[in-house]
């Protein structure tokens, strides 16, 4: 270290001890980014997340609980793990001390070495269960604020399990969350005396879905499992099904729980068991219809439960900024504090605690089962 | 066996949406010697607002916004011509254009749901294989406008001056051909088209905003695959894309299955005599 | 003289990264998006070389580079490889998949051959997402390591722009040689080519297979910069943005694509993000294409071409009728 570099640093440290010191200090806002799915096929969650957010931050008018001022600045990730990594290298360039988002598990595995690089924590609202492997060297630096795909599909295998079938059929959609769902299911499935006989899979835009339910007929499945998030295809294999004479209880993941799914699809579905975190729409706990009213004084339908995941980021950020009264919030100062961050303020159920060994937090009891009753999604006690 | 044809026949209605969006392109191809990659998203907006609308309105209103789309591609491809461009490509690009901002418009007034109709068909039953109706109407609508499309084509005056506008632009307005009258009315006709191919999607299965480049690129292939000069073979591309799938799905595995579509135009290619009109310089 | 008059490309390429890398790698941001613009305008320069040089309009460029990105990702993180180990095999996988496959289709009208590069683009994409244990499946590759003595994006940035500098350098070459003239002619007349002993298919399938191990090359680059490689990252729809970059800066100019990329990609930072951002990129294309229909090069040479037709007619060398048979 030369003799110029070590003055400068003597300058910038006496520069923010001053800043410090300060009254000032306290009062500039704290910046959080939000690093969102705004568009591609990852919106369906992402505009959600983003919806709830600016509910939430109008309503706290900027302000934490505990009276700090905080503010809040969105990015586009488009679904797209380069752009994320784009977004996030942004978002610090802007100053954010927390990252709620990406939305998407590639876009966190591909913003993770940024996010460790220029120390940043990201907080996930997404359930990919790589974005918390303790294997990644960028593990400190990432928090889960969903519960894990594993937690869902265990959750959902649970309660078809209770019925009467042995053989299960599944259909997936062809991309990470399908694939992840299937892969857990073979895996769960045994433990739970369910056997997994078939699989059919088509991509997002695939317009006829009877091919696929023939194969799970024939492959003789007493239920059949959905690892969807596009709700078009959830629509169109139901009615697949029906035609093709699949006549079978159907369980879906928590990605099919939108209220456009709901609502539009018809009598078919009646009976239909969809796991689901949170059940704003329509079974809400006080803390979620609390949201939910935020929402639509903000104008805006609760969709599902993505507005919750959003929030669940959020809150933690809040949380941990509340936790850190009267100090300097760095990105590093957020990291530690998330670490140890329990029971904050947020509008899901369940009990969250991370910890240097659990950065997951969200676990089971954030999720419930709904049965669609009357075009709705209605909680199963 | 029973299952094999089961599945052939269920692959042979799906086709029938291919064959419906290639009918467009292979239309304008014959007018134009362009290809709108626009028609996924024609598609999806005819879609979106037969769904909002509902009922029988809901349905003119799609075709009618869809066909509205088209009318601003059109325009475009006046523009365009009147600025001076002769390549295909150009307007072609220019329709990925239109489709990104059809494709986001959606997604910014309708947000992120699916377009869902519960709609449901009394079905048949064919020696023991369960038909829904609304499948075997897909294949009879498909079947009729090509047909028809086809007749127009080779056996009418009409087509007659389409086809010329196509090889000889000037030669046909020498020939007092409206040729940018024509080609503007095949654009409208390949919007009509491709909103009736997104109202059957609709009700037979459900659309969302992701849907425009898949729709688009399905339709390319099956106008591609058996030759692009004649909306018949759209059809037959369509159900042959159909058939070759559904059984993919039925008997391979997932990533078998998902290739098959590929595998199989490569196929049908590779085993093409080479094009005259690449060797006569047809390149851009 | 004539060696920098015939790489002038190169040379105003060079000049401008010398020039701009410098002031742009004193923002971080900034620094990320040039590496990032470079890798994309490798892309759009191999669908230059594809589309503008051979007339093969390519749907399947990002497939290419993935495969790029994925041998970079599998040599080093499963097999250890040390680094630039794994350059070769990027840049020959693709190759030894698009040679054979543009034998195959190259014979074809250029709709066709496109389908057909649509087709191998997504057999490509299909197999390395099913290859479940050896490539990652759908969750891809984390963790891929620097490449040796490069480590901070300020210095990927340079090494990619390099990277792009010397590719326009062999580009150049190639269209100044015996074959670059051949494919010029095959562009505009097969037959012609065919009569001076050309053989079309041949070299159509050669610069095809170069321009795919360009694209592999700015594979290797994203996933050793990225060091996360996953179906998404390099996925169809990048194909289709590295043709419309190619084209709007002018596909059959050496620096077009180049142009392009600088361009559509600025727009998408500039313009306002979020559900309306496909809006204002549609119409934004589409304002482009009705300027620019041979791309901003073209445009530009248009241009001077009427500038020097002007003040030769000032001169009195040529009529006003060739003047106006001159304009585009």
């Amino acid at each position: 270290m030369n003799l110029r570099m070590l003055r400068a640093l003597a300058i910038c440290v006496g520069a923010v001890a001053m800043i410090a010191g300060s009254a000032r200090a306290q009062d500039a806002p704290v910046k959080i980014g939000a690093v969102l799915s705004l568009s591609g096929p990852a919106a369906v969650f992402g505009i959600p997340e983003r919806d709830a957010i600016q509910a939430i931050v109008a309503k706290m008018s900027s302000t934490t609980k505990g009276g700090r001022k905080f503010e809040i600045s969105f990015y586009d990730d488009k679904s797209n793990p380069t752009e994320a990594t784009r977004a996030v290298n942004q978002a610090i360039n802007d100053k954010v001390v927390a990252i709620v988002g990406p939305s998407t598990g590639s876009g966190i595995l591909a913003a993770g070495p940024i996010a460790q690089r220029l120390s940043t924590p990201l907080i996930g609202p997404a359930g990919t269960l790589a974005i918390t492997d303790p294997k990644n060297e960028f593990y400190p630096w990432i928090f889960r604020a969903a519960p894990s795909d594993a937690s869902d599909v265990r959750a959902i295998l649970q309660d078809m399990a209770k019925g009467n079938a042995k053989k299960v059929g599944i259909f997936y959609q062809e991309d990470a969350y399908g694939k992840t769902g299937v892969d857990l299911a073979r895996e769960v499935g045994p433990s739970l005396g369910l056997n997994v006989v078939e699989t059919a899979s088509a991509p997002y835009t695939a317009t006829d879905l009877t091919a696929q339910a023939t194969k799970l007929r024939n492959a003789g499945a007493q239920a059949v499992f959905l690892q969807i998030s596009i709700a078009a295809l959830g629509s169109s294999f139901v009615k697949a099904a029906r035609q093709v004479g699949l006549s079978v209880p159907i369980y879906a993941n928590a990605g099919l729980a939108q209220r456009s799914f709901a609502e539009n699809v018809g009598n078919e579905v009646e009976g239909l068991r969809i796991v689901s975190i949170g059940n704003l729409p329509y079974d809400p706990t006080p803390g979620e219809a609390e949201l939910a009213k935020m929402l639509e004084a903000a104008g805006k339908q609760p969709q599902g439960w993505g507005e919750l995941t959003g929030s669940n980021a959020l809150m933690a950020a809040l949380g941990a900024i509340d936790r850190q009264k009267g100090k300097d919030i760095t990105g590093a100062s957020m990291r530690e504090t998330l670490e140890s961050l329990c029971d904050f303020d947020k509008f899901a159920r369940g009990r969250v605690c991370y910890s240097a060994k659990d950065h997951d937090g969200w676990h089971e009891d954030a999720l419930v089962i709904t049965e669609v009753r009357n075009k709705q999604f209605r909680s199963v006690p | 066996m029973i299952h094999f044809v089961e599945y052939v026949l269920r692959g042979a209605l799906a086709g029938a949406i291919y064959a419906l969006l290639a009918a467009p392109m292979s239309l304008l191809f014959a007018t134009a010697r362009t290809i709108d990659f626009a028609v996924g998203a024609y598609a999806l907006i005819a879609a979106a607002v037969a769904a909002t609308i509902g009922g029988i309105a809901g349905a003119e209103a799609g075709l009618a916004a869809a066909m509205l789309s088209a009318a601003i591609m059109s325009l475009i491809f006046v523009g365009l011509k009147r600025l001076g461009c002769e390549d295909g490509i150009v307007f072609a690009l220019a329709s990925f254009g239109l489709s990104a901002v059809i494709e986001s418009f959606v997604l910014w007034y309708w947000g992120a749901r699916s377009f869902i109709v519960s709609y449901v068909a009394a079905s048949w039953s064919l020696g023991g294989i369960r038909l829904d109706q609304q499948g075997l109407f897909n294949l009879l609508i498909a079947a009729i406008v090509v047909v028809i499309l086809h007749v127009v084509v080779r056996h009418s005056s009409l087509g007659r001056m389409m086809r010329a506008s196509a090889v000889n632009a000037v030669g046909a307005t020498l020939a007092a051909i409206p040729v940018e009258g024509l080609q503007m009315g095949v654009y409208l006709a390949g919007g009509l088209l491709a909103g009736l191919a997104g109202l059957l999607v609709l009700y037979s299965a459900g659309i969302d905003f992701t849907a425009p480049l898949g729709l688009t690129l399905s339709g390319f292939g099956a106008a591609i695959v058996f030759g692009v000069g004649s909306p018949l073979r759209c059809l037959f591309g369509g159900i042959a894309m159909g058939v070759a799938q559904a059984l993919a799905s039925g008997y391979l595995s997932e990533a078998l299955s998902a290739m098959t579509p590929f595998l199989f135009i490569l196929l049908v290619l590779s085993m093409r005599p080479a094009d005259t009109e690449a060797l006569a310089g047809g390149r851009p | 003289m004539s060696f920098v008059a015939r790489r002038g490309n190169t040379l105003v390429l060079a000049i401008c990264v010398l020039i701009a890398l410098p002031v742009v790698t004193r923002n971080a941001v900034w620094t990320d998006s040039a590496a990032l613009l470079g890798i994309y305008a490798l892309l759009a320069l191999s669908v230059g070389l594809s589309y503008g040089q051979a007339g093969i309009l390519t749907l399947s460029q990002a497939a290419f580079a993935s495969l790029g990105a994925y041998a970079a990702a599998i040599c080093t993180v499963r097999w250890g490889w040390p680094p630039l180990a794994d350059l070769p095999v990027a840049l020959l996988l693709p190759a030894l998949i698009a040679f054979p496959v543009a034998r195959l289709v190259a014979r074809l009208s250029p709709l066709a051959t496109a389908l057909s590069t649509l087709a191998i683009g997504s057999i490509i994409a299909i197999a390395i997402r099913s290859a479940d244990d050896f490539t990652g499946g759908y969750m891809g590759i984390a963790g891929v390591p620097s490449i040796g003595f490069v480590k901070a994006p300020a210095s990927y940035a340079w090494l990619i722009w390099a990277m792009v500098v010397i590719v326009v350098f062999l580009y150049e070459n190639l269209c100044h040689s015996a074959y670059g003239r051949a494919l010029n002619v095959l562009r505009f007349d097969q037959a012609r080519a065919a009569a001076d002993g050309v053989n079309p298919p041949m070299l159509v399938s050669a610069a095809f297979a170069i321009s795919s191990s360009i694209a592999g090359v700015s594979g290797w680059l994203y996933a050793h910069y990225i060091s996360f490689v996953s179906p998404e990252s390099l996925d169809a729809h990048l194909s289709i943005s590295a043709l419309l970059m190619a084209v709007v800066g002018g596909a059959e100019f050496i620096l077009g694509p180049i142009l392009g990329t600088l361009l559509l990609d600025g727009l998408t930072r500039l313009l306002p993000a979020a559900e309306l951002q496909g809006v204002y990129y549609g119409i934004a294309l589409i304002v482009i294409l009705l300027v620019a229909r041979r791309g901003i090069f073209g445009l530009i040479e248009g241009g001077l071409a009427q500038v020097r037709q002007l003040r030769r007619s000032r001169s009195g060398e040529v009529t006003a009728l060739e003047i106006e048979a001159s304009r585009p």
